[in-house]
């Protein structure tokens, strides 16, 4: 019977009696307006949006339980009531097909149905045997910038105080890490210094290998409301942000260090420094003004491909600025030489008195929804509340506040993110727990990493996604609820902390990731102990509170009423205070260092490692696109979001292409000295230069992962993603028939 | 509770309101995106006066290709990802590093000659005689998308899981509400506003209209500003240029343009015989044409979204070549049905049947003709289209009724080789003339013909010259000119499909890659 009114519908549709007229039928809603029927919620949840670090207050439209419809939370005090296209769509992420939704075992090398306690068993189990087999560090955890800071917090105590290795890190480290070791090395702590509104206050804003019209468009709202500023955009590339720019500094790739220490120096030798705040606030000087001495503007010229015209008009602007603005991001921090990198832009706002004022910021702008969060409360590079492993007073402290023996906290930072994939080839991590994030999409040299899990005697991955190349390669897969189907908060860029709410329940049998780490902790016993009477998020976020108070971020004074009731609110607040509208640290020149003065460094700039020539004359440069976020995890369920930007393209310069008999829409391949990545099309344009090709990083079926390399930050160990060498080639040129996107 | 029922899309519930198109101090619903730190800078804070419309205004100074106002529409529309009732192009110009690129958001230009409406043969379209919105019923809609080869901004778009076009409405429900439209709500740099046009004005001086990336304003008198960037590098231009994608084929009009081509040019021939009192041979020719003409124009109702509805489509002859096309052709079908009844039956009258029908014939040609000859479809608006349909009736009419009746007039066959010259000239003529053009879409529309559509094309004029002009001149046994006939008929079908396919449509600059087609 219902196959007939199917049937009959059909027929109706098919000779035009029905225009599905009831599927687009228009409606007005109390709470929207005018607009599509099925965009109308029953109610609307607020909440904070789960792509990147700005943090804009989001809220979920729910009809019959399901998400339907995502528009801007109009109180919140970050996105002014706008989204980006992907926050516009971000209801979609949860209700797609490609959700994981029960636990997943190998069993004869096929991934099949299990219960929890059987998924949880086994994997405990298997986790211990290893351990006891190669000793407790031979288990690894990759953990992300996706959970909640209260997930953070228990997975790190989990970690690090239950199964006792320190193996622990997160995929933070592939994005943002040299940022927080930049920071540490200059003022003594992590914590980015300003926030969003001195975009809009400075005069000057100084933008380096940071393209926010692509990456964080919502922040342009901020610049668009500052028509007096001077905008300067440093990057190879003419990016849509490089449009944006009074001066664009199109400068080679990674010369940035020698671009700033070269501003530095201009800045000393013509006194355009602030000796009062030199003084008084840093220590170090007579060596960096001596060190800079070489970056003079000649030399500065030749390696950075500027004319010293540009660079001392770029260092007058500046030097002479009110209140100057230094933004960077990925430009900056994925490079060997990322941490000496955010040294020399700290110098240059300490040398200029720009930090701790309205409008004047060394600022990094992070990428994660919650990487802060990480940063803040994660265990993973250092203790939390941004405690030193190495500390004895931090140790004890955390001890005491934790109630246990001092001796279970590690003596020190374990391996990070890319040294768990290098103790996996070398086979001394056996068992590995993947958290949020898919490293067969965002890892460097994926050979490499291939192998590396290969190794393996079990892999874990927990995700909100099934199958994702990922997790098509575990032994256990967890499903997890995420983004909409669970409770926390969240930190952005501007230590802004945001309520996230539960706005559906998640799909099949998944559970929210503090739930699976509960549970991992029952099953591990020690739930009693380290987790007493912990049920929900806000018990966790309660403990977290006490162990940050007195740090620089302390959250004593933010408890989940306050986030209700005053909305978002940034760190550091304690107990008692009130929220300030816009707080910046260092604003009383006190750094976190032993002395209390922020330290000159000297940063000394390097070619990057793989130069280009002979077989691979062009340098590959990696980056995004608006439409897609990160590992494409989320946004290719998006399906509008996949309309708008369905394929990886790779950018060359018409002269090159011509050169090469290349034409537009061509299928390519990139080919470096570690692999090859297949029928990429080919885009000739402009914004790239000759001699440098460019191509997003989102697509695992164009994974330009496969031929960037293993080179890392001494100091943050984040990878040098944005420059190797390749050469491209025609797609199958050996069939004869030219293959081609168009 | 707040669902309230919309009757129609067309209607404006609070137009008889003299407060309907004031802002409202404070608005107390907000939309999807419909949060607003200065609405009164984006919509209209007064009412319309006499002569006066809404456009949009589209700044390309502010806008940094975000793409937000695509998802906004969608959303707010309810729209498959696969529709985008407003779009953003990119355009590239200079050289590294003086590179410039920019971008370009557009929905519906609401033009002041609005061609979608125009050419719609069921009078789905109005222009709102008070807010000049440009507004498109998907009730009245048949799904004929006679409008989207009328639109040279690609703007109505087909929505197959529906059969009917849909397309941008300002969203003039929620300005009448005093809501800003989602696009304008969701655009993060305020980049896309709407305001008040006085049309006499804008009429005088349009120029504003046009912007790299953009066809020419002329063609309907768009009236959307745009506010273009100082000092633009003279080569800023598209950047899809290079991705020119053959267009839909269409095939049931494929049919129907070659059939009933062919059913006017045998009737035509039949009626001249006719003076020579060959009536009574020329019988089984009449109802197979009638036949013929009969099963091509039922089957073009294929080609609507909503077949059932096809009636309706003589509503527009006041304007529509469309409805002027079914009306003639139909005409045609009626005289033909009499002229073959009289020789059928060998009644008299057969001189004024066949002069009927010879008339509403050709009369159905020239408006068949008219439909394609559309400035958004510069390929196909060229005299280079009524011949080609003209010469498709000379050649195929008079080849089948001699195909159908050996003892038919051989003059016949010498009729249709000079329909399949014809053809020939007006082939090579035509891609000459696109493969010397400037302009973009007429060059591309060559390249298509001597690029990925080669084989055909060759085919296809090989086809023409062997089954059209060598056969009938040479041939003797009766299978041979069937033969040649059937093969001659192929060939006009294969031309008529790349007829559809190698045209390249105007449009908005498209954005480098966009559509959702999978890799090669």
């Amino acid at each position: 019977m219902r196959t007939l009114g199917r049937s009959f519908q059909n027929l109706k549709r098919v000779i035009g009696l029905d225009n599905l007229a009831e599927d687009y039928k228009y409606a007005r809603g109390e709470s929207t307006g005018y607009t599509s029927a099925k965009k109308i919620p029953d109610h609307w949840v607020a909440t904070t949006c789960g792509y990147c670090s700005v943090g804009c207050g989001i809220e979920i439209g729910v009809k019959d339980g399901r998400a339907v419809a995502s528009r801007p939370l109009a109180s919140h005090p970050v996105n002014r009531g706008k989204l980006c296209p992907k926050g516009l769509s971000e209801h979609y992420t949860i209700g797609a097909e490609n959700r994981a939704k029960v636990p997943l075992l190998r069993k004869s090398g096929k991934l099949q149905r299990v219960s929890w306690d059987e998924a949880l068993e086994t994997m405990v189990d298997r986790f211990r045997k290893v351990q006891a087999k190669y000793g407790p560090e031979s288990l690894g955890v990759l953990s992300t910038g996706q959970l909640v800071t209260e997930e953070f917090y228990t997975l790190g105590k989990l970690v690090q105080l239950a199964f006792g290795t320190n193996n622990y890190d997160g995929n933070t480290t592939l994005c943002m890490a040299t940022a927080v070791s930049g920071y540490k090395l200059s003022f003594g702590s992590d914590g980015p210094p300003g926030n969003y509104e001195d975009l809009e206050r400075a005069d000057v804003v100084l933008l380096i290998g940071a393209n926010l019209a692509e990456n964080h468009p919502i922040l342009c709202q901020y610049l668009e409301a500052n028509p007096g500023k001077t905008l300067i955009v440093a990057d190879p590339r003419v990016t849509k942000t490089a449009m944006m720019a009074d001066l664009h500094l199109p400068l080679k790739p990674r010369s940035d260090l020698a671009l700033i220490n070269g501003i530095s120096h201009i800045l000393i030798r013509y006194n355009l420094i602030d000796r009062d705040f030199i003084d008084k606030h840093t220590t170090g000087f007579d060596e960096l003004s001596n060190f800079l001495a070489a970056y003079t503007p000649e030399k500065v010229a030749g390696i950075t491909g500027l004319s010293q015209d540009i660079i001392f008009k770029a260092a007058l602007l500046y030097g002479r600025a009110k209140a100057g603005f230094i933004g960077w991001t990925m430009g900056v921090n994925h490079s060997t030489i990322g941490t000496a990198t955010v040294n020399a832009i700290c110098n240059l706002a300490l040398l200029t008195g720009q930090i701790g004022r309205p409008g004047a910021a060394p600022f990094s702008i992070t990428g994660q929804c919650n990487a802060m969060g990480s940063r803040e409360a994660s265990f993973t590079s250092s203790m939390p509340g941004y405690r030193k492993f190495e500390d004895p007073g931090d140790r004890a402290e955390l001890a005491e506040l934790l109630q246990i023996d001092e001796a279970r906290l590690p003596r020190k930072r374990g391996l990070a993110y890319p040294d768990i994939i290098e103790a996996t080839v070398a086979k001394k991590i056996r068992a590995l727990w993947i958290v949020a994030t898919n490293p067969l999409v965002s890892y460097p040299n994926q050979g490499l990493l291939r192998h590396g899990l290969s190794n393996l005697d079990f892999l874990v991955v927990q995700d909100g996604y099934h199958p994702t190349p990922t997790t098509e390669l575990a032994d256990l897969v967890l499903p997890a609820a995420m983004w909409g189907e669970k409770e926390g908060t969240y930190t952005n860029s501007e230590r802004r902390v945001s309520k996230v709410n539960k706005a559906v329940t998640p799909p099949g049998e998944a559970r929210a990731d503090f739930d699976i780490f509960l549970a991992v902790a029952e099953k591990l016993g020690c739930r009693d102990s380290l987790f007493r009477g912990w049920t929900r998020p806000e018990d966790a976020f309660n403990e977290w509170r006490r162990i940050s108070r007195g740090r620089l971020c302390d959250y004593s004074g933010i408890g989940y009423e306050l986030l209700a009731s005053h909305g978002a609110v940034q760190w550091p607040l304690p107990e008692g205070a009130a929220p300030e509208p816009a707080s910046r640290l260092y604003a009383d020149g006190k750094f976190k260092t032993p002395d209390g003065k922020a330290k000159l460094i000297c940063a000394d700039w390097t070619p990057f490692p793989e130069q280009p020539g002979g077989d691979f004359p062009f340098v590959l440069n990696t980056g995004r696109t608006v439409e897609h976020w990160h590992t494409r995890t989320k946004t290719r369920e998006v399906p509008i979001l996949e309309r708008l930007s369905p394929r990886a393209w790779l950018e060359i310069n018409p002269r090159d292409a011509k050169r090469l008999g290349l034409r537009s829409h061509d299928a390519v391949d990139v080919i470096s000295r570690r692999g090859r990545t297949r029928g990429i099309e080919l885009r000739l344009t402009e914004i790239t230069a000759p001699g440098q090709v460019f191509m997003p990083f989102h697509f695992f079926e164009t994974n330009v992962n496969e031929v960037t390399q293993s080179a890392f930050d001494p100091v943050s160990r984040e990878p040098n993603y944005k420059q190797c060498a390749v050469r491209v080639e025609l797609s199958n040129p050996n069939r004869g028939e030219r293959r081609s996107h168009r | 509770m707040y669902l309230e029922r919309i009757d129609g899309l067309t209607t404006l519930p609070l137009m008889d309101s003299p407060l309907l198109y004031t802002a409202p101090a404070a608005p107390s619903v907000r939309g999807l995106v419909q949060i607003e730190t200065s609405p009164r800078e984006l919509i209209p804070s007064r009412p319309l006066a006499e002569g006066e419309q809404y456009r949009f205004h589209f700044d390309m100074t502010k806008c940094i290709g975000c793409r937000c106002c695509v998802v906004a529409c969608n959303e707010q529309n309810g729209n498959p990802a696969e529709l985008n009732w407003r779009r953003v192009g990119e355009v590239e110009g200079g050289y590294y590093p003086h590179t410039q690129r920019h971008y370009l958001s557009m929905g519906c230009n609401h033009c002041l000659e609005p061609s979608c409406l125009i050419g719609c043969p069921v009078e789905a379209y109005t222009k709102d005689p008070v807010t000049g919105v440009v507004v498109h019923s998907a009730e009245a809609c048949i799904g004929c998308q006679y409008c989207t080869w009328n639109c040279s901004y690609g703007v109505p778009q087909y929505n197959p899981e529906r059969g009917v076009v849909g397309k941008c409405d300002m969203c003039h429900n929620r300005l009448s509400d005093g809501m800003s439209p989602a696009c304008v709500a969701a655009c993060p740099e305020g980049a896309i506003a709407i305001e008040i046009v006085n049309v006499a004005d804008w009429r005088r001086d349009y120029l504003a209209a046009n912007a790299p990336g953009l066809p020419s304003a002329d063609d309907s008198i768009s009236t959307t500003r745009v506010t273009l960037p100082e000092s633009l590098v003279p080569d800023l231009g598209r950047v899809d240029t290079n991705r020119v994608a053959p267009e839909h084929p269409h095939w049931p009009l494929v049919f129907m343009l070659v059939l009933t081509q062919l059913c006017v040019g045998a009737f035509v021939a039949l009626w001249l015989m006719s003076f020579n009192g060959a009536g009574a041979n020329l019988k089984i020719a009449a109802l197979a044409s009638l036949t013929l003409a009969g099963l091509s124009l039922g089957a073009s109702t294929m080609h609507l979204g909503r077949p059932i509805h096809a009636w309706r489509a003589m509503r527009g002859l006041r304007r529509s070549w469309l409805s002027r096309e079914v009306l003639t052709l139909s005409l045609f079908a009626g005289a033909a049905g009499m002229f073959a009844a009289v020789l059928f039956l060998g009644l008299p009258g057969r001189f004024a049947a066949g002069l009927a029908t010879a008339i509403a014939g050709l009369a159905g040609i020239t408006c068949s003709a008219c439909i394609y000859i559309v400035r958004a479809r510069p390929a196909w608006f060229s005299g280079y289209t009524v011949a080609e349909f003209f010469s498709t009736a000379l050649l195929l009419g008079p080849a089948f009724v001699r195909a159908l009746d050996q003892k038919a007039p051989s003059a016949l066959l010498l009729v249709s080789v000079a329909g399949g010259v014809a053809q020939l000239i007006v082939q090579s003529g035509k891609f000459l003339w696109l493969s010397r053009s400037e302009s973009f879409e007429l060059r591309s529309s060559s390249l298509l013909l001597a690029g990925r559509l080669r084989t055909l094309f060759v085919t296809r004029l090989a086809i023409l010259i062997a089954a059209g002009i060598v056969a009938p001149m040479t041939a003797v046994s009766p299978w041979t000119i069937r033969g040649a006939f059937v093969a001659a008929i192929a060939g006009e079908l294969l031309g008529r499909y790349l007829f559809f396919v190698s045209v390249v449509p105007k449009n908005v600059a498209a954005a480098f890659a966009s559509g959702g087609r999978k890799a090669a």
